[in-house]
């Protein structure tokens, strides 16, 4: 394997997001925040939805006055062999030029491939040669942002036959080749957890084993969808439809009383509801941060 | 070719071609592959489904959700999208319809989906920018903003549109659905984008001139099939005093007083 050096890119950014929670800001509640300013610490956005200019990006502008923004791309294809997209990446940078956001983040997966781009995380087998790969990917786009940024872990459906190291290894050696944090959503842990029969907590354990202290920089939570299959297996389907599970509760409770608060971020994406539902979600996870704010985050890295 | 480039080459068209057997090699577990093939599957198809919805709205209320979906399949197939921003996912959407078979008998839908696109495209420019500014006369010109598209129609699909959005059935069925030029002209307004028909010699006008012709090159252009009697004060008010144009009065130095 062909080693590869630590980023030259990766910074703190002088403008972190607080470690209380946030709520995923999509287009429909564009005008309810523009126009009642509501009591959330941050909101996270979807670049690819306010590259260029127009409506969008012209709200986001306004909405970054009063709040501070994450960014979280999905479509920076970062575990693409045929490398990042030039383009795309010169258009996320222009944007985290204009609105300065405390956060950005992609995911452990890829979309791009022979001039293709399928909008979907699509799974990477643990590798050598991915990991290889990926870390020349995020130091590239670490270097251009001139900045850290945090990668997300996915959820599985499937695996490949030739992956050579688990998740969490994967994952642990990635952020110490490129210093990138962890993006550690936990929805996608009981997801890929029940896709592959394992305990969501033990998952969520070898994730904790196997990452540099500190590198968890932000927490997602999200729903998840549930689909009995013939053989009576139930298949998880990360839809971001619903509420967050009482599993995913009880997970996120655990991992803040063991690492301590961090920037967490109710995401909803397919039937959007009103505002008030997702404030009401957010409220549930700040009870969580501020019933855990006064533990000191335990030392977990191996 | 890598063995990442290549597994990456072969899912990604297993995906769109809906072909599990040119997956590369799985790991069993408990989930059937078939079910963990089609969820990643239908993931990729309703992003794109979506995208094109949310692109061309006014087709989407027209033909109706499910046949939506199979126009858009088709379309993925034949013009999957190369990058990862899908807000402007389906420029060439009109002019596949063109040549779409199951919608030969509706000979107008791809000027709506035309329509739709130019609002797509206002709504994404940057809002009150100058396009271009043309010299009118000494001291006085007209600017057009950077949001202006001028659109060429063979049918109404600016009215098929305004009756679709308002739910009129009435105002639809009254509809003259005869093949004749119509020319419109699309533009941001703040958060919104307005939608305006022109008569013929105010669209030939404001084609040549967002096709950078001269004032007076665009006049010339209208005066062979209309007299200046007639096209002038159609000009002055659907161009000179429409909401898009604004008139700059220049000192003599050409900057604005």
């Amino acid at each position: 394997m062909t080693p590869v050096p630590p980023s030259r890119g990766a910074a703190r950014s002088a403008d972190p997001i607080p470690a209380r929670a946030g709520i995923g800001l999509r287009f429909p509640h564009h005008d309810h925040v523009l126009a009642h300013k509501p009591d959330v610490p941050w909101f996270e956005v979807h670049p690819e939805n306010y590259l260029g200019f127009g409506v969008a990006a012209d709200d986001l502008e306004t909405i970054r006055r009063d709040f501070p923004l994450s960014l979280h791309a999905t479509g920076l294809s970062l575990g693409s062999a045929d490398g990042i997209d030039a383009e795309h990446l010169g258009d996320i940078a222009e944007l985290c030029r204009r609105i300065q956001p405390g956060l950005v983040s992609d995911h452990l997966s890829w979309s791009f491939a022979d001039n293709l781009h399928l909008p979907d995380l699509l799974p990477l087998p643990y590798t050598l040669e991915t990991l290889a790969v990926i870390a020349g990917n995020v130091d590239r786009v670490q270097t251009a942002l001139g900045r850290q940024i945090l990668i997300e872990n996915p959820s599985t459906y499937l695996a490949f036959a030739d992956s050579a190291l688990t998740e969490a290894q994967f994952l642990g050696e990635l952020t110490r080749m490129t210093g990138c944090g962890l993006l550690l959503d936990i929805n996608n842990v009981a997801v890929s957890a029940g896709n592959l029969g394992e305990a969501p907590a033990d998952r969520l354990d070898l994730l904790l084993e196997y990452l540099p202290a500190g590198a968890v920089g932000e927490i997602h939570l999200a729903g998840h969808a549930i689909r009995p299959l013939d053989s009576g297996v139930l298949l998880r389907i990360d839809d971001h439809g619903s509420p967050v599970s009482p599993e995913v509760w009880l997970l996120f409770r655990n991992l803040v009383e063991c690492i301590g608060p961090r920037p967490t971020l109710i995401e909803w994406d397919t039937d959007i509801p009103a505002f008030d539902v997702l404030w009401g979600e957010q409220a549930t996870a700040q009870s969580v941060l501020d019933a855990c704010a006064w533990r000191p985050a335990r030392v977990f890295a191996r | 070719m890598s063995s990442l480039a290549s597994l990456q080459r072969r899912m990604s068209h297993a995906i769109l071609d809906g072909d599990i057997d040119s997956m590369p090699p799985l790991a069993r577990g408990p989930i059937p592959l078939e079910a963990a093939f089609e969820v990643h599957r239908n993931t990729v198809l309703g992003g794109l489904s979506n995208a094109l919805r949310l692109n061309f709205p006014t087709v989407d209320i027209l033909v109706g959700e499910a046949f939506f979906d199979q126009m858009a399949c088709a379309y993925i197939k034949a013009q999957p999208p190369r990058r990862a921003r899908l807000m402007g996912y389906g420029d060439g959407f009109p002019g596949f319809l063109d040549t779409y078979s199951l919608v030969d008998h509706l000979p107008y839908l791809s000027d709506v989906a035309a329509l739709d696109l130019a609002i797509d495209h206002a709504l994404v420019a940057r809002d009150e920018s100058v396009r271009r500014s043309v010299a009118i006369e000494p001291g006085i010109s007209l600017s057009l903003p950077v949001s202006l598209t001028g659109l060429g129609l063979s049918y109404p699909g600016d009215l098929i549109r305004a009756a679709l959005h308002s739910a009129d059935d009435q105002a639809l069925a009254a509809i003259d659905l005869t093949r004749q030029p119509r020319f419109i002209a699309i533009w941001r307004t703040g958060r919104q984008a307005a939608v305006r028909s022109l008569s013929p010699p105010a669209g030939v006008f404001l084609a040549r001139l967002l096709a950078n012709a001269t004032a007076e090159e665009a006049l010339a252009e209208v005066f062979t099939t209309t007299s200046p009697h007639v096209a002038l004060p159609a000009i002055q008010a659907e161009v000179f005093a429409a909401g898009f144009a604004r008139i700059d009065h220049t000192n003599s130095d050409g900057q604005t007083p």
